[in-house]
């Protein structure tokens, strides 16, 4: 490597900024196409209920419509295929077949010329629904004789997986257990655009639009479900609004309406409302973690078993619902050295909106349940809390540290950022509590948690298909500029920009000379998408080997023209240069031209064109855990430390967070300004997540929270001001040493909440905090009745 | 089967759209938002919730900020609208919308143009600290940022000391 000029770190406009705050961006929603025809979805009103028939009643009566197309219209179309050979299968359906297993499901679809006739048409469909019990909590999905979900089925497990590790339970003898059933309650990513799906089939070739992070999974599964070759089918992903997880399902709609623009011969745009999206985009967590510690006396944890029981609603989602849990007992340890854990699953379907992917994906879940026992561990033996986690935390000795659950923790500062965040917030409560310490009735505390996070995950557990590679090709233009092309896609991040500092990086040309082209499968290598904080290390890493190969001959091309050796070439800002000569220097235009138009001027045995492709598998990743549910699952591990400092108002249970700190360690910082908006960005919806947001159900299944009336988004007098402390311990596997940020944010705030809230109300009496929302009057019900 | 009755009449309006008159006739119950989206391609009005909560809809009606997916389209016969394509110059971004690209106050920036049109019809001396910004701002959701780098900009252009 040279010493010269790194773009690495540095603080850099992003390239999507200006056409997103001019307007000039294009979402799904607008795009528009001649003859385009809108379609509307008729949702099952009732959680569970056999279908007698769908007519179109009154709705004939409405000009322009088309339809009802119902699962029986459907003759050329195939179910997802199920992928997991240890799950039961679903046989996910674009339209419900025979029976709805949750309000929201889509029954049939009507087309017309604009969405408001759709919708009336919809409103007049006779749609004869047969009502069945409904199944709404687990508790009631397992119990004997329980109403059956699918009825071909002995009960309503999707999967279960017991595990019962003799080490682990070796631990418990003679040791103090501390025990407790830790709850994340049913929330989501929410993003600000809905999901939208644009579909056109002309002379024999499908071209779908879709808020999707994953073109090309995408492509692959419509290709299954629909009697087109993969060749014949074209995904493009518009600007997206968010996607958190939500977007990285591929979802009946994405089915449903390409198949619609094929039977009917006209596009089609369906844009889904928020109402649908609240009923029918996936929902997440609502996992129980019931779990038990076994303790030595000086507060050493040696120990974790217990139970993870999923809620998967009516489980037809892919990918799967039940991959969190997985991910959940995979870090079910977090930073500790715990040496034996025997945590298994089981996932239960029942007559609520399918869960699937939000950000986090299981280890805000895992989080919570470990951090809230540590907590525990600490009051009961009369530890600090602090203490308690001092005594735990890995160090720079342990590592590199293999944690019970089959993670490789190859780097970290675990001891590090937690020391500081204790320091920091020891400072920050002395603040508020002189701020606030007039008030009678407002008590303030705080917590401070750890975790680590893999990214870069493999996608075999989730998918039970792909792994976790992804791919890059890089194009020299003959004028100098660089095309990049990769397999993931963004969905708001700023991947545009990650990606052309990292080729301005790889390359030598400058930052205004890159243009990158993603969600689009006729112009994308393949690959995987954007999901598990994997899409810079991922891309980079096929860029890093891409642009190698393209440099190397840009080398022998330009030490051809400049009369030098190759070995003194070095390539920078938009030049390449012998080393120590600043007068002797090519453009890389120049080089281009060479390569791609004045052939005739290149060295002998140098082919034409200055291009390069590759893939990249992220090394040392298992795919398939072992009996104990061990696996190594992830590229690399982050790590970071939380804390909460709350008020909490003792007459009302009111809980306001006054000011949050995350000291933060994804590795290298590639943009250190897009790394700080993912982590307070996170640590926002993780903080909505724990005081906040519940998608609650009635005792019959009927949803509650379809509107932003019901479901509560934090605003920003919700969101307090954040302290973001950095450390960077490079990643030795990585290219650039880069770990992923995307998702670590959210990890956090339930955990360092609820034990905030706790200690703001040290002495009054206050029961253990154990679920999630942590609302006013669930703050109450913990209270000793006054 | 009964005649179904048509749900809607039609109506001409008439209104000024970033500064150019527009006329139409439009169904009664046309909301805002889908004149200004879909009949005159003024797509960066985004509609994130349609019942009036998220603010991304927020355009400027004879200069105060509105909800477009709550307001319909002959309500707004005779006014002036003001939607992101007008407050945006014809070379470069306005000071405010600067502000958000320098401060990071934009990821997916799907809520962005609601957050700039608020900001567009408000004036900066009646919200003189953070306090006051972050509750004018309350009426926006934004699901990528937590808000900090939304509320630096508004600082920074309005000239305040964070």
């Amino acid at each position: 490597m040279t010493a010269r000029p790194t773009h690495i770190g540095a603080q850099v406009a992003r390239v999507e900024d200006d056409r997103l705050l001019s307007g000039g961006a294009r979402f799904a929603a607008d795009i528009a196409l001649p003859g385009m025809v809108e379609a509307a979805f008729y949702r099952s009103p009732l959680p569970h209920a056999r279908i007698e028939g769908v007519a179109i009643g009154d709705a004939l009566g409405i000009p322009g419509v088309s339809g009802p197309f119902t699962a029986a219209d459907m003759t050329d179309v195939s179910p997802f295929p199920d992928f997991d050979e240890h799950a039961r299968p679903v046989g996910i359906f674009p339209l419900a077949r025979e029976r709805v297993r949750y309000a929201g499901a889509p029954i049939a679809v009507v087309v017309a010329d604009d969405r408001y006739r759709a919708e009336d048409a919809c409103d007049l469909l006779e749609v004869d629904l047969d009502p069945l019990d409904p199944v709404v909590t687990t508790d009631a999905a397992l119990a004997p004789g329980a109403p059956l979900l699918f009825p071909d089925w002995p009960d309503n497990v999707v999967i279960d997986f017991p595990v019962d590790n003799p080490d682990a339970n070796a631990e418990f003898e003679g040791r103090m257990a501390v025990s407790g059933r830790y709850e994340v309650g049913r929330h989501t990513g929410v993003p600000m655009e809905t999901r939208g799906v644009v579909a056109e089939f002309r002379e024999g070739r499908l071209t779908v639009w879709s808020s999707t992070q994953f073109p090309h999974i995408a492509r692959t599964m419509l290709s299954y479900c629909l009697p087109l070759d993969e060749n014949d089918i074209r995904v493009i992903v518009p600007d997206v609004g968010g996607g958190f997880g939500v977007k990285a399902e591929f979802y009946p709609e994405e089915v449903t309406i390409p198949w619609l623009s094929m039977r009917l011969g006209r596009p089609v745009r369906w844009i889904e409302d928020r109402r649908e999206h609240l009923l029918a985009t996936c929902h997440a967590r609502d996992l129980v973690l019931d779990i038990e510690a076994a303790v030595d006396e000086d507060g050493r944890f040696r120990a974790v078993r217990g139970m993870a029981i999923q809620d998967l609603g009516a489980a037809e989602m892919y990918p799967f619902g039940y991959s969190p849990a997985f991910t959940a007992i995979g870090h079910i340890t977090g930073p500790y050295r715990i040496p034996h854990q025997s945590v298994g699953l089981v996932a239960v379907a029942t007559s609520k909106t399918p869960c699937g992917a939000y950000r986090g994906f299981g280890i805000p879940e895992a989080t919570f349940a470990i951090e809230r026992l540590m907590d525990k561990a600490a009051d009961r033996l009369g530890i600090g809390r602090n203490e308690i986690r001092r005594r735990n935390l890995i160090g720079q000795d342990d590592i590199p540290y293999t944690t019970s659950a089959g993670a490789i923790v190859d780097s970290g500062s675990h001891r590090e950022a937690f020391e500081e965040t204790v320091r920091v917030t020891a400072e920050r409560v002395a603040h508020w509590r002189a701020v606030l310490g007039d008030d009678p009735g407002l008590r303030v505390g705080s917590g401070v948690v750890n975790y680590i996070e893999g990214v870069t995950p493999t996608y075999f557990m989730t998918t039970g298909h792909w792994t976790a590679f992804d791919s890059c090709s890089v194009r020299v233009n003959p004028d100098g500029t660089a095309v990049v092309s990769v397999g993931v896609s963004t969905s708001g991040q700023g991947l545009e920009s990650m990606l052309t500092t990292l080729t301005a990086e790889a390359l030598g040309v400058r930052r205004d000379q890159v243009r990158v082209v993603m969600g689009d499968t006729d112009r994308t290598p393949y690959g995987l998408g954007s999901w598990g904080s994997r899409s810079t290390n991922v891309a980079s890493g096929a860029l890093r080997i891409a642009s190698d190969l393209l440099l190397e001959k840009a080398t022998r091309i330009a030490a051809h023209l400049l009369e030098a050796s190759p070995d003194d070439i070095e390539a920078h800002d938009g030049a390449l240069s012998v080393r120590g000569s600043p007068g002797a220097s090519v453009t890389w235009q120049q080089v281009a031209t060479a390569a791609n138009i004045r052939t005739i001027d290149l060295p002998d045995g140098v082919d034409p064109g200055l291009e390069a492709a590759a893939t990249y598998e992220p090394p040392g990743i298992e795919h398939v855990p072992d009996e104990y549910g061990r696996v190594n699952a992830a590229a690399t591990y982050t790590n970071a430390s939380h804390a909460a400092v709350v008020s909490v108002d003792t007459g009302t249970g009111q809980v306001r967070t006054l000011e949050y700190i995350v000291a933060h360690d994804c590795g290298t910082v590639i943009n250190p300004q897009i790394v700080r908006g993912q982590v307070v960005g996170g640590v926002a919806q993780g903080i909505g997540g724990a005081l906040l947001e519940q998608l609650h159900y009635d005792e019959w299944g009927n949803p509650l929270s379809t509107s932003f009336l019901d479901y509560h988004l934090p605003g920003a007098t919700e969101i307090p001001a954040m302290r973001v402390l950095h450390f960077e311990s490079p990643a030795p596997a990585m290219p650039w040493g880069a770990k992923g940020a995307g998702e670590a944010g959210i990890i956090g705030p339930a955990p360092a909440i609820a034990a905030a809230v706790e200690d703001a109300l040290t002495g009054t009496g206050i029961a253990e905090i154990t679920r999630t929302p942590i609302t006013a009057p669930y703050v109450l019900s913990l209270l000793p009745a006054r | 089967m009964k005649p179904v009755p048509e749900p809607t009449g039609s109506l001409a309006v008439s209104m000024a759209v970033n500064g150019r008159a527009v006329e139409r006739t439009v169904d009664s119950r046309r909301l805002l938002a889908d004149l200004l989206r879909d009949d005159l391609r003024l797509t960066g009005t985004h509609l994130g919730c349609e019942h009036g909560v998220c603010g991304a809809c927020t355009v400027l009606v004879d200069g105060q900020p509105v909800r477009s997916c709550l307001m319909l389209a002959v309500q707004a016969d005779g006014c002036e609208v003001t939607t992101v394509e007008g407050i945006t110059p014809e070379d470069g971004l306005s000071p405010m919308q600067q502000a958000f690209k320098d401060h990071h106050g934009l990821q997916c920036g799907f809520c962005t143009p609601g957050f700039l049109m608020t900001l567009a019809g408000v004036e900066p001396e009646d919200h003189p600290d953070e306090e006051s910004v972050r509750e004018l701002l309350a009426g926006n959701l934004c699901r990528c940022t937590g808000y900090e780098g939304i509320v630096d900009a508004v600082m920074a252009a309005w000239d305040r000391s964070g």
